[in-house]
């Protein structure tokens, strides 16, 4: 069974949450701090973890960079603020994708899911046929070891950084927007745009010399993203 | 009859102002160049006919006197005219008969009577001076002179002061036309500050520091618009912050909803219509909320970049189990515009669902432009809109007529109020019209949005 843990200070929402996602199959754990949320996850690691981002004491986002420090667990925001502030705050912290309350469980659990298709390939199980190393100058990526290099160290990536990266890399020289890297990597059919600059951002921060003139990930105003030698 | 502005009335009183000026102190110049000219004129006139008249004298006084010769011999150069009426006979250096009829009858009975007398007379067509000097009973020496000249300076006086004249109204009228720009300028930047304003740009201000007799009304007028702007954005952020105070309880709402829904089967008849009825309330309740807060901030000018509008809009239609064959692209238009994804889609959604409740569904996506504007049209069969609710359908919470009449009430009143929202956020604008052959033709116009 799949597990989520809910870390909401509100326990009416946070009750509900629960009740509703175990009716659609989870195994839903509930904490209303940000302590308590990390305690348990590192207690009883869940699946996936959903948070809000105002807390007492240790707030939404202090909170994402702990588990981001532990593991790469799914993280996903949701909170009734949308500022692109917030938004972009949040998914820099490390938040995989931001949902902003009320969202309906149905919507709720298509996310989820859609994280689950983005988890690493090697914790999802056998790739059917091998797939090569890609190289990208001192960048080295391996769709199956779920691994990438820079200058042969190893480069710590979440999943979504992960599946972003091997998008890319897979239509390597080539221009995807960003609607079709939401759609492939995210699993949208339509969706915020800043989840993707956001990601973009992140990954750059981690594979490029400076992040600041990119070398590899490189962007092509109003049309999308490309990666390159 | 329309009134004239400030500014034409002060340059025209300026105008007749300067010109009434000017005139009257041309009209005295000229009067008193001119008397003083021509009393100069009749002094030296009076003069020289004396002199003459003493020469005639002395002529005459011979045994027998020539008198054209006499005449001739006086040096009046080409300015006088000497006559002299002997024994009843005029004599003058060549025969002239206009010259004898020049002297007035009045002037000679007033010199018969003894006394030199002058008098103007215009000789034909001329202006001239005519003296009358008495030589003796029976003889009187006149003396016709020509006041052309003088005619002629008066002429070019008269002239240059006319001109003055015109040219001090002129100036008048320019003074008068700079004086009240120079004094309307302050009105002309509050003009344009409330323009701005009225535009929704709040942070423009007038300087009060550019005169200080009108520092009161640059004051008054920025804590106005401080005050304006601090209360429609204290409303703005009352209407947001409730909206996401709602969101909270929302969440709750929803989650516990969707528990009753799972559980619908196993409930009585009556408890699973009154589960129903709440989820479908919390559902209208949570597109209301999300209406109110993308209301709230889509007053900013849209993100713009390149979409495929096309797939855009065969989306919308898929999302409301509409076929997307609804959607035309007009041939000269590009697939791709310059706009803002999040709001377009919403326009789209928001029209195709306004067609679907309020005009038995969309007949028509259409996709076009309008030089570089791309343009939206959404055309149903339903009733149409009646020309005095055009404008009014795209105010807040307004709902079709045809919704009252159903009752069915599903929007949430604000779905055309953010199609007009987004439309602004492009520069551009949402009207309604009649489609030709019945219904409703829904178009937003998106300016800049094509290259």
């Amino acid at each position: 069974m799949t597990a989520v843990l809910v870390i909401e200070d509100d326990d009416r929402i946070r009750l509900a949450l629960l009740l509703a996602l175990e009716d659609e199959g989870y195994e839903a754990v509930g904490a209303a701090t940000a302590e308590e949320g990390l305690r348990v996850q590192r207690r009883d690691p869940a699946d996936y973890v959903l948070v809000d981002l105002m807390l007492p004491g240790l707030d939404g986002f202090e909170c994402i960079r702990h588990l981001r420090r532990d593991d790469d667990v799914p993280v996903v925001v949701v909170s009734a603020r949308d500022d692109t502030h917030d938004i972009v705050a949040a998914l820099e912290a490390g938040a995989d994708d931001y949902i902003v309350k009320p969202v309906a469980i149905k919507e709720l659990t298509a996310r989820l899911r859609a994280l689950r298709r983005r988890a690493r390939a090697g914790v999802t199980g056998p790739a059917p046929e091998p797939v090569p190393v890609l190289a990208f100058g001192e960048l080295e990526i391996s769709p199956d070891g779920g691994e990438v290099r820079r200058a042969g160290k190893p480069v710590p990536v979440t999943r979504t950084e992960f599946r972003l990266l091997c998008e890319l890399a897979e239509h390597a020289g080539r221009v995807l927007s960003r609607q079709q890297l939401l759609q492939r990597v995210w699993g949208y059919d339509s969706g915020d745009e800043r989840l993707v600059d956001v990601h973009v951002g992140r990954l750059r921060q981690k594979i490029e010399s400076d992040p600041a003139t990119p070398r590899h990930l490189v962007t092509l105003r109003g049309l999308g993203y490309k990666l390159q030698r | 009859m329309r009134r004239l502005g400030l500014r034409t009335r002060v340059t025209a009183a300026f105008a007749v102002g300067a010109l009434l000026l000017a005139a009257s102190m041309a009209l005295v110049s000229y009067e008193l160049t001119r008397r003083s000219l021509i009393d100069e004129r009749e002094r030296t006139a009076l003069r020289a006919a004396y002199f003459d008249a003493a020469v005639v004298r002395a002529g005459l006084n011979t045994d027998t006197p020539d008198v054209v010769e006499v005449l001739r011999s006086l040096d009046t150069g080409g300015g006088r005219r000497p006559v002299l009426h002997l024994d009843g006979a005029w004599y003058a250096r060549t025969a002239d008969p206009g010259t004898t009829t020049a002297i007035p009858v009045d002037l000679r009975r007033a010199v018969a009577s003894g006394e030199p007398a002058v008098q103007r007379v215009r000789v034909a067509g001329q202006p001239a001076l005519v003296v009358g000097v008495p030589l003796s009973a029976t003889a009187t020496y006149f003396e016709i002179n020509s006041l052309r000249e003088l005619e002629q300076t008066f002429q070019v006086l008269a002239l240059a002061l006319t001109t003055v004249a015109i040219m001090v109204a002129g100036s008048g009228a320019a003074l008068g036309w700079y004086a009240t720009r120079h004094g309307l300028r302050p009105l002309t930047a509050v003009a344009d500050a409330a323009e701005k304003i009225a535009a929704g740009d709040f942070t423009a201000r007038l300087d009060p520091a550019t005169d200080p007799d009108l520092t009161r009304l640059s004051s008054s007028f920025n804590q106005m618009v401080d005050q304006l702007a601090h209360r429609i954005e204290r409303d703005r952020r009352f209407a947001a912050d409730v909206s996401h105070e709602l969101r909270s309880p929302l969440q709750t709402l929803a989650a516990a909803a969707s528990v009753l829904a799972r559980r619908r089967e196993h409930l009585d008849e009556r408890t699973a219509t009154a589960a129903g009825l709440v989820a479908d309330e919390i559902d209208r309740f949570q597109r209301l909320v999300n209406d109110l807060i993308d209301l709230a901030r889509s007053d900013q000018p849209a993100h713009r970049q390149a979409v495929d509008v096309v797939a855009l809009a065969r989306d919308a239609c898929q999302a409301l189990d509409l076929p997307a064959s609804l959607v035309h692209l007009a041939a000269d238009a590009p697939a791709t515009w310059q706009v803002e994804r999040r709001r377009i889609a919403q326009i789209l959604a928001n029209l195709l669902d306004n067609a679907v409740t309020y005009g038995g569904g969309p007949a028509g996506v259409r996709l076009s432009r309008d030089g570089d504007a791309g343009v939206i049209e959404v055309e149903d069969d339903g009733p149409g809109v009646s020309i005095e609710d055009r404008q009014a359908i795209f105010d807040r919470f307004v709902r079709g007529r045809a919704a009252h009449t159903r009752g069915a009430g599903d929007g949430t009143g604000l779905g055309l109020a953010l199609v007009a929202q987004h439309a602004a956020a492009h520069r551009g604008h949402a009207t309604v019209t009649d489609r030709p052959g019945g219904g409703a033709r829904f178009r937003v116009t998106l300016p800049e949005s094509l290259p």
